[in-house]
């Protein structure tokens, strides 16, 4: 199944006369992880915040399994089976992540668990949080899965962590989209990519074997 | 998402169900002075001012929510503030109902 499950298409932003982003594109299809990389300031998070019902586009539209989103909402698309990890920290820091799970499910069962899911998750580190997060989205046993910069400022060893995750997630069958400015850590985790340069995407085929400068000049080396 | 009545025994929903009742201190206590110093009764029950009361103390309650970007994690639950913010509203007016007869 090659069919875009969620997509965002044409989307145009402005702040204060100022454009975000032109006619912008991205979407997530089952079974693949697609990355959307670009530099700091480039559009991702904005791009993303539409994407999810977060913001409200000047222009385009979101569209879930081809159909047009009326307005579209977090909640809403959240029951149609979206997940969204944001750039920053969302789980509330004084409840443990086995209380979050908790609202889920009343018996939690993840695929992965550690000794500090019974602690706050304001005391934890930087990548535990980020494991925490995703457990807890994916205890929602989602269709699509979004996540803006899941990878950084985080160890080596805790990105192969949350990499492994992704996979077997879209080994499942989720469409999992990801932000990134990191070009080889999208080498090596993402299957599909679109490029993003000063609120425009493009989408790139064959980005392991081109070197970067052929589709992403813009890439400071 | 979750189902409405497991949200409702969560420890999330039990963290507002305490944080409301501080900032309807807050808010009761400004009421009081300006009600005082207009000279009404200073703990009357006043529908349209308990209503007005009841929209301010959700509304601070819920920008405290959004500074922790909780409101992404109750839009991945499938809640929408609504949702959220609803089961407080009698809160509000029982306390201040009781307040006012007390």
């Amino acid at each position: 199944m090659n069919e875009p499950l969620l997509a965002a298409d044409s989307i145009d932003f402005a702040v204060k006369n100022r454009m975000i982003l032109r006619s912008a594109y991205v979407d997530a299809v089952p079974g693949k992880i697609t990355a959307l990389v670009g530099r700091s300031g480039s559009g991702k998070t904005t791009m993303f915040w539409i994407l999810v019902g977060l913001r409200r586009p000047l222009g385009g539209q979101v569209r879930w399994a081809g159909e047009r989103v009326e307005r579209p909402r977090l909640a809403d698309l959240a029951r149609r089976g979206l997940a969204f990890g944001p750039d920053r920290p969302f789980l509330n820091p004084r409840l443990s992540t086995t209380d979050h799970l908790r609202m889920i499910d009343e018996e939690p069962s993840v695929a992965e668990s550690y000794e500090w899911f019974g602690r706050p998750t304001g005391t934890l580190s930087g990548g535990e949080q980020r494991l925490s997060e995703l457990a807890v989205l994916l205890a929602c046993k989602p269709k699509v899965l979004v996540l803006d910069e899941p990878f950084r400022g985080l160890a080596p060893a805790v990105r192969d962590l949350i990499a492994g995750t992704l996979r077997r997630a879209a080994t499942a069958g989720v469409a999992v989209l990801y932000a990134d400015h990191d070009v080889e850590q999208v080498k090596n985790t993402a299957d599909r990519l679109y490029s993003m340069e000063s609120g425009m995407t493009r989408r790139v085929e064959g980005f392991r074997e081109r070197p970067l400068a052929e589709w992403y000049h813009a890439w400071p080396q | 998402m979750i189902p409405y009545s497991r949200w409702l025994r969560s420890r999330l929903f039990r963290s507002y169900l305490f944080q409301f009742p501080l900032i309807w201190v807050l808010v009761k206590a400004g009421n009081a002075y300006t009600a005082a110093w207009g000279g009404a009764p200073p703990l009357a029950f006043r529908p349209f001012t308990e209503v007005a009361c009841c929209a301010i103390e959700l509304f601070i309650l819920w920008v405290f929510i959004r500074r922790n970007n909780e409101d992404i994690l109750l839009g991945n639950l499938g809640l929408s503030w609504v949702a959220v913010l609803l089961p407080l509203v009698p809160i509000h007016f029982v306390l201040s109902a009781a307040v006012a007869l007390a």
